[in-house]
């Protein structure tokens, strides 16, 4: 059993990372299945909504990158 | 493959120049990395794989007589916009219809004028900031794309630059509405009117703390965008030393893999330096346009 701090922060490190990207894929997931719906809906207005896509996907990938930082924070300190 | 990030972390808590495993590695790794470090150690000396590869990923200090590389890296994108820029000038002296280069910074320029700016900042405000958010564009762009060349590096893959940058964008949205409505009315403007007065206590802090975070998520995003691509190309090709130091064929087995894997997060990050030159820009300019326009 590891008692070491270390080892400690190494296995938050890989959980946070696994919870991490689970939430940003749900997030992207979920935004990429509306925008489709929505191309497939309205095909006239397919860069409009690719656009909004990519902004929405930046934002959530930003805050992804946030907690990625902390795992990698927590990995290398 | 669930060890090649463990192997990572392990040349990341190195600095570069240090050829052995330093003692506090070796104390408390566990014991499945501490043979991977030990394996690296041996495989080149002075030359271990990870401190080869991980050149790309960090910075380098200092570097041939200059500071630092990313300073290098810095200078070398900002020299290359304004060259690019100079000769697209130039080539609208002789007439009007721009031809080669002029014709491709055209394009980017009228997108950045009329699908980032005026869109989001309005047509009054738009043209005051557009030579700026060209800039950021630019520099972000020529940035990404020349740290994916062999022996450079991605300058807005360090903090401090994009904290630069992200400075440079929180003084525009500042300006954008100190500018239109004077000082005392723009602080005003952060609050809406027409708000009950228990609600001020909660409103006006949190006003004042968003004005903080939009350029700091800014920064954030940036750096992590142009670091994480890096890591993950080092990360596969440090597979092969990996799965070599267990078996040689292991080894030569996974350099396809490893190195088509890598090809396609190389191709993935041409799209990237778009992408987030596009957003680095597009958020400021959102962040100007809400400051220009408050809610009323």
């Amino acid at each position: 059993m590891p008692t070491d701090p270390k080892a400690l922060a190494y296995f938050a490190a890989g959980i946070g990372a696994g919870l991490t990207i689970m939430g940003g894929a749900a997030g992207i997931g979920r935004l990429a299945a509306a925008a489709m719906e929505g191309i497939a809906r309205q095909p006239n207005a397919a860069g409009d909504i690719r656009g909004a896509m990519i902004v929405a996907a930046g934002l959530i990938e930003g805050v992804t990158f946030f907690s990625l930082i902390v795992t990698i924070l927590l990995a290398i300190k | 493959m669930m060890l090649a990030p463990l192997l990572l972390l392990v040349a990341l808590q190195e600095p570069a120049h240090q050829p052995a495993p330093s003692p506090a590695t070796e104390q408390h790794a566990a014991p499945a990395e501490h043979g991977a470090a030990a394996a690296e150690a041996e495989h080149g000396g002075g030359h271990d794989p990870a401190t080869v590869m991980m050149h790309h990923v960090t910075d380098q200090k200092p570097f041939y007589g200059v500071y630092s590389k990313h300073l290098v890296f810095l200078l070398v994108p900002a020299a290359f916009v304004l060259l690019f820029v100079r000769l697209a000038i130039s080539s609208y002296k002789h007439g009007g219809v721009p031809t080669g280069i002029a014709a491709g910074v055209e394009s980017l320029v009228l997108f950045v004028r009329d699908d980032i700016a005026e869109t989001n900042i309005g047509h009054h405000d738009a043209h005051k900031f557009t030579s700026l958010l060209c800039s950021f564009f630019f520099f972000i762009l020529f940035a990404a794309l020349l740290g994916l060349l062999p022996f450079s590096a991605t300058s807005t893959g360090n903090l401090s630059v994009t904290l630069a940058l992200a400075t440079i964008s929180f003084f525009a949205q500042q300006w954008a509405g100190i500018s239109k409505f004077g000082f005392v009315h723009h602080f005003q403007n952060l609050v809406p009117p027409g708000l009950p007065v228990w609600l001020l206590p909660i409103m006006i802090p949190v006003e004042i703390l968003s004005m903080f975070t939009k350029p700091f998520a800014l920064m954030v995003r940036l750096f992590a965008n142009m670091l994480a691509g890096h890591m993950v190309i080092t990360a596969l090709l440090l597979l092969i030393p990996l799965l070599a130091s267990i078996t040689t064929a292991f080894g030569v087995a996974v350099i396809p893999v490893s190195i088509g894997l890598a090809l396609f997060i190389m191709i993935l990050e041409v799209l990237v330096a778009f992408i987030q030159a596009y957003i680095f820009t597009l958020l400021t300019a959102i962040f100007i346009g809400m400051y220009a326009h408050p809610a009323h």
